[in-house]
């Protein structure tokens, strides 16, 4: 063992000059190398701290023809790091050492090495010079060289594509899927997918024959190996349902690979080749198979938990036989990070159904009481999105509600308000007997959306509550300050108490006081002609205002928070990778990157069929990132402001900038705005029959919400 | 399915180790820099793990992992299972803690040189390359190996770190092993992951059990492992040596071992009243029973805790921690039946150490604590960890091990340590 600091010293800043010298006097009197090797480790110690030691150039090159392989690595990275800036000098010493020596080496390893070195240096003498040696080593006889050199090809496709076209090197990366050392071909299998994705020209298509002879070579390859010729898969569509199957049947076993990502890739896979076969049979066997490999994720550390969680939310989307009895695993603990909580959370609520109802929620109880707030404001929101997609666990989700308002927490409180209006909705005429309790709690109220909903309610309900003039009337003493989130809810719920309690003197002067504010002594545009549209209402006909105010609302359901099946199809695609981290195609957040879609087959399953996006024909790249989208209404999804689209445009409108809902700290909530949210959040929407509705309309049997 | 690179950190936040990158250098130093913002801003150091970078040259994304008070990350720009990545980075810690015994910024530092060649190795242009330690030991030298080379036989590393590199049949396997006595030893692990409830009722409960082996066996061993009630191991995952047709035909384990320590399989226990109930969780009796009384006041609260043993053996340990609150001051506690206490004002955890813990006995830990909190926001789950040795859930029981195609007479063992972390809401 090396005695502690020996090396540490040299990360001393040194002086060009020394080194040199020290370079110099190892040339004589250096039999072991060891002088030599001492200078260079200093040399690259600099180079890892920053230090340029680019001048040495000449002196260090030298060294490349000492045989020792320790010192040709050092040298190797001494090329590397400065080659590109040196031009001249490495267009001298490549052709002559590495080109003419190193690769033609008895040692594989250094002629593995010569060509890679050569490979990470994109000038173009470097480039021209390595096409020789290159093809001799896809060519080589010792298996580590060849696996390096298909690498290699790629790197060279990256630099310079139409060399690679032209010296027929794809050709060459193809006979190698054939090769007899399965790492060989699954480097192959990586470099041709990493050209296919950079060219326009080249697209890798695998045929039943091919892929077949891939999964069988899986068996003998490395785990890094396995995930390339896993992802590979999703270039071959199946012509026949029995190719899927057979496929998939060999591609279960490595759902039981010790290593993480085997497993996530083969499921990507299995959910890929579900959608080409339809006997439900083999579709349930799958489904029951994917189960516990992803329980067992959960085992590892919480990064990978991370990532595993993000993923079976979008799986059980999809497939939600998946998992269905396992709601339990995804219980939180309190010593979890909360980045795994927050997504463990939506994963319940996903799962939850009558029959596991009860245990979720006293699940969400338990969290409504921890330290973290936005843990507990995401467990009393879920508590009353729960009320909504479950009705029979409404009346244990209200009670479990009411028994955090009792507990005072200011922020607790307030969401609390902010779901029972919703459930008010969702439930009309059910629970206003709760009316009383949410109106002592008025005074405690001071986030704009929390106002807001407790607005909503004392207005919708005003002939229910009996002093709702009077709660109305605390309210507005601060109106000409309050965002206009609530200044907006405040107009609307003026209105409606007047149109209830026509005869009461103090509604008329509320109404009056509120419209005048409303016209003439605020500044946003959109609160003065609301104003002005319910003035001139009233002033018309007091009776057809009454019937549009309080028109009859469409109940809201939950059945809206899935994402489309389409766009779901074509994002499990991308399970496990970042874009299923974010919920996002990657074409819209990474540069480069191509969407992927389901292709059409004889195959392909009629569900699938009918949701199938199809991508352009013409590559467009997405949207660059970091400018928002116009804000338009509809990309608006985490606002639960659009939840509550009364007829009358009542306190839904999204326009005014100055209130941004509360969501901090949400792990994905600043994503929201630098991608322009594709995939909402799941809060209530109106039931309608809008567009994005297409999968729930048809009969869908593999979609059980 | 590339990386751009690895970048080690230490606890300060500076790159000690820094990988190749193909694009400016301002690339890495971004992900550096978002990194450690992230960190500073979050107290709790719970950082999204995927950490969305946006730059000049368009976003990426950094993933990153803690380990002994190093960071490891790996940016990635393009469209990248970050598993993979993860499954990566832990590949390369498991490696590094191979080469040099304990991992940590002295260790890194010290042997920089053998880092950037186990990088040349593990990772070429992003994709990850050789990471079979068994092929590794023969391309790049551990460092301990290295010195007796050079010193004893002088500059022989050439010849002797490459002689034939992946000259084995087997992957996982180096060829011409040969020790004297030959012995290989499993020690199955089993871990209880629990959550109970205030009235005592079991939430969750979750045994994950791994069964660890290390060999040293001279040539080419071809073992047969089998079990008395494998029907009590389910959703398996094997390390690439066993051979999964022979599994899925009895529920025997094949295989030929790796040289050293490695992880032989995974597996979760499920008890056998399991399959009754609809949900694929069933509850195991916990080892440990918590009782507890809480009362917060103003300014501080008072703690009455008991644990007793359900075992009818000794544990060798059994440790309590609550997290007093973001004001917890001081604390002062009394306890009987053995064992200790502490407080850390840096963290703001009480933690409570019996060890050993006699079967079957009782132990209390009862004082209070003070807050410049009104109302103490303390922990809502008392964190207990144990450790039970020889134990294990499942009763797993190694029925045979055979070991075929070597004439040696082998040395074969078996241990069984049990432990837990279950969290008590109070």
């Amino acid at each position: 063992m090396s005695k502690a600091g020996e090396d540490a010293k040299f990360f001393q800043r040194g002086k060009i000059e020394e080194f040199r010298k020290e370079l110099q006097e190892a040339e004589t009197k250096d039999k072991k190398f060891i002088k030599r090797k001492t200078a260079l480790k200093k040399i690259v110690a600099n180079i890892t701290m920053g230090n340029d030691m680019s001048p040495l150039f000449p002196d260090v090159v030298q060294c490349l023809v000492t045989p020792s392989l320790e010192i040709k690595k050092m040298v190797y990275l001494f090329l590397v790091s400065y080659g590109r800036s040196r031009p001249n000098q490495v267009e001298y010493v490549i052709p002559a050492f590495l080109e003419a020596s190193d690769c033609h080496d008895r040692n594989p390893l250094i002629r593995a090495l010569a060509i890679r070195t050569m490979s990470y240096i994109p000038l173009q003498a470097v480039l021209e010079a390595l096409v020789d040696p290159l093809r001799a080593s896809l060519r080589d006889k010792d298996p580590y060289v060849r696996k390096t050199a298909a690498i290699c090809v790629a790197k060279l496709f990256f630099h310079d594509a139409v060399l690679v076209e032209r010296e027929s090197f794809i050709d060459m990366l193809r006979d190698l899927l054939a090769d007899a050392n399965s790492t060989v071909v699954s480097n192959a299998v990586a470099a041709l997918m990493e050209i296919s994705e950079r060219s326009d020209k080249i697209s890798l298509k695998l045929n039943f024959t091919v892929a077949n002879k891939l999964v069988m070579a899986m068996g003998e390859c490395s785990e890094w190996g396995q995930i390339y010729i896993l992802d590979s898969l999703l270039s071959f569509v199946p012509q026949t349902c029995q190719e899927a199957e057979q496929l998939a049947d060999r591609i279960v076993i490595r759902l039981q690979h010790a290593n993480s990502a085997v497993v996530l890739t083969s499921i990507k896979v299995l959910l890929f080749l579900m959608n080409y076969m339809d006997n439900k049979k083999v579709i349930e066997f799958l489904c029951r198979k994917m189960g516990p490999p992803l329980v067992t994720l959960l085992s590892s550390g919480p990064e990978v938990q991370y990532v595993a969680l993000r993923n079976i939310l979008l799986i059980i989307q999809r497939r939600p036989t998946v998992l269905r009895n396992d709601v339990k695993v995804f219980f939180c603990k309190y010593n979890d990070p909360i980045y795994v909580k927050l997504a463990k959370l939506e994963i319940m609520y996903r799962l939850a159904r009558e029959e596991n109802a009860k245990e979720v929620l006293a699940e969400l109880q338990e969290y409504a009481t921890e330290v973290d707030i936005d843990f507990v404001r995401k467990a009393v929101r879920s508590i009353g999105r729960l009320a909504i997609k479950v009705e029979p666990a409404s009346d244990m989700a209200i009670q479990v509600l009411l028994e955090l308002i009792d507990n005072k927490v200011s922020y607790v409180l307030q969401e609390a308000v902010i779901v029972i209006k919703d459930i008010f909705r969702r439930y009309p005429g059910k629970y206003e007997g709760i009316l009383p309790k949410l109106c002592q709690n008025i005074d405690v109220l001071d986030e704009p959306e929390a106002k807001a909903a407790m607005i909503w309610v004392i207005g919708q309900y005003a002939f229910r509550i009996d002093n709702s003039e009077e709660l109305l009337d605390d309210l507005l003493y601060s109106f000409l300050e309050e965002s206009a989130e609530v200044q907006l809810s405040l107009l609307t719920a003026s209105v409606k108490l007047f149109v209830y309690k026509s005869n009461s003197t103090r509604a008329k002067d509320l109404v009056h006081k509120v419209l005048k504010w409303a016209t003439e002594e605020v500044d946003n545009p959109d609160l003065r002609d609301r104003g002005f549209m319910y003035w001139r209402l009233l002033a018309i006909s007091p009776a057809t205002a009454g019937e549009i105010v309080l028109a009859e609302k469409p109940p809201i359901s939950t059945d809206t928070d899935r994402m489309e099946r389409g766009a779901l199809d074509q994002l499990l695609l991308h399970t496990g990778t970042l874009a299923s981290i974010y919920h996002k195609n990657p074409e819209t957040f990474i540069r480069n990157a191509r969407g992927k879609a389901l292709v059409d087959s004889p195959a392909l399953n009629e569900n699938s069929r009918r949701v199938l996006i199809s991508l352009p024909d013409a590559y467009m790249p997405g949207p660059a990132p970091n400018i928002p989208p116009p804000p338009t209404p509809s990309t608006k999804p985490r606002s639960t402001r659009d939840t509550s689209p009364d007829s009358a445009g009542d306190v839904s409108n999204p326009a005014s900038p100055a209130v941004g809902p509360p969501v901090p700290h949400d792990p994905y909530a600043n994503l929201e705005s630098v991608f322009g949210g594709a995939y909402d959040a799941d809060v209530p929407r109106p039931m309608t029959d809008g567009p994005g509705r297409r999968g729930t309309v048809v009969d869908d049997e593999d979609l059980l919400f | 399915m590339t990386i751009d690179g690895l970048i080690i950190l230490d606890h300060t936040g500076r790159p000690i180790i820094q990988s190749n990158f193909a694009s400016s250098p301002a690339y890495p130093l971004l992900h550096i820099d978002a990194v450690n913002d992230a960190l500073a801003k979050s107290p709790a150091g719970a950082v999204d793990p995927v950490l969305y970078v946006s730059g000049p040259s368009g976003p990426s994304a950094c993933c990153h992992v803690a380990c002994n008070g190093l960071r490891f990350l790996c940016p990635v720009s393009g469209e990248v299972d970050p598993l993979f990545v993860f499954a990566f980075i832990q590949t390369f810690v498991d490696i590094l803690r191979d080469y040099f015994g304990d991992l940590s910024a002295a260790s890194i530092r010290e042997n920089f040189d053998i880092v950037y060649q186990l990088l040349e190795e593990v990772i070429d242009d992003g994709y990850p390359l050789t990471t079979e330690l068994n092929a590794l030991r023969d391309i790049v030298l551990p460092p301990t190996f290295l010195k007796k080379v050079i010193s004893v036989a002088g500059i022989t590393g050439l010849s002797k770190a490459t002689g034939h590199p992946f000259s084995s049949p087997i992957p996982w396997r180096k060829a011409g092993l040969r020790y004297n006595n030959n012995e290989i030893k499993f020690d199955v692990i089993e871990d209880l992951d629990a959550i109970v409830n205030k009235n005592g009722s079991v939430v969750t409960s979750t045994v994950w059990g791994k069964v660890q082996a290390r060999s040293h066996l001279s040539g080419v061993p071809d073992l047969l492992m089998t079990f008395t009630n494998p029907q009590v191991l389910t959703d398996c995952s094997f390390h690439p040596c066993v051979r999964l047709q022979r599994w899925t035909r009895d529920k025997s384990l094949s295989f030929v071992p790796p040289d050293g320590a490695f992880v032989l399989m995974e597996y979760r226990y499920t008890p056998p009243n399991a399959a009754l109930t609809a949900s694929s969780q069933a509850n195991i009796p916990l080892p440990i029973a918590l009782k507890s009384s809480v009362t917060l006041t103003e300014g501080g609260g008072t703690l009455d805790l008991t644990l007793t043993s359900r075992m009818g053996i000794a544990m060798q340990s059994a440790t309590v921690e609550l997290f007093l609150g973001s004001g917890a001051q001081s604390a002062n506690f009394m306890v009987s039946g053995g064992g200790s206490w502490n407080f850390d004002p840096k963290t703001l955890i009480l933690r409570w150490t019996i060890s050993p813990v006699p079967s079957s006995s009782s132990h209390t830990l009862r004082g209070s604590f003070t807050s410049s909190e009104t109302v103490p926001r303390i922990g809502s789950a008392l964190k207990a960890t144990y450790e039970i040795q020889p134990h294990s859930y499942s009763g797993l029981k190694v029925d045979q091990l055979k070991v075929s195609g070597e004439q040696y007479k082998t040395y074969k063992g078996v241990r069984l340590r049990a432990g837990g972390s279950i969290e008590f809401r109070w």
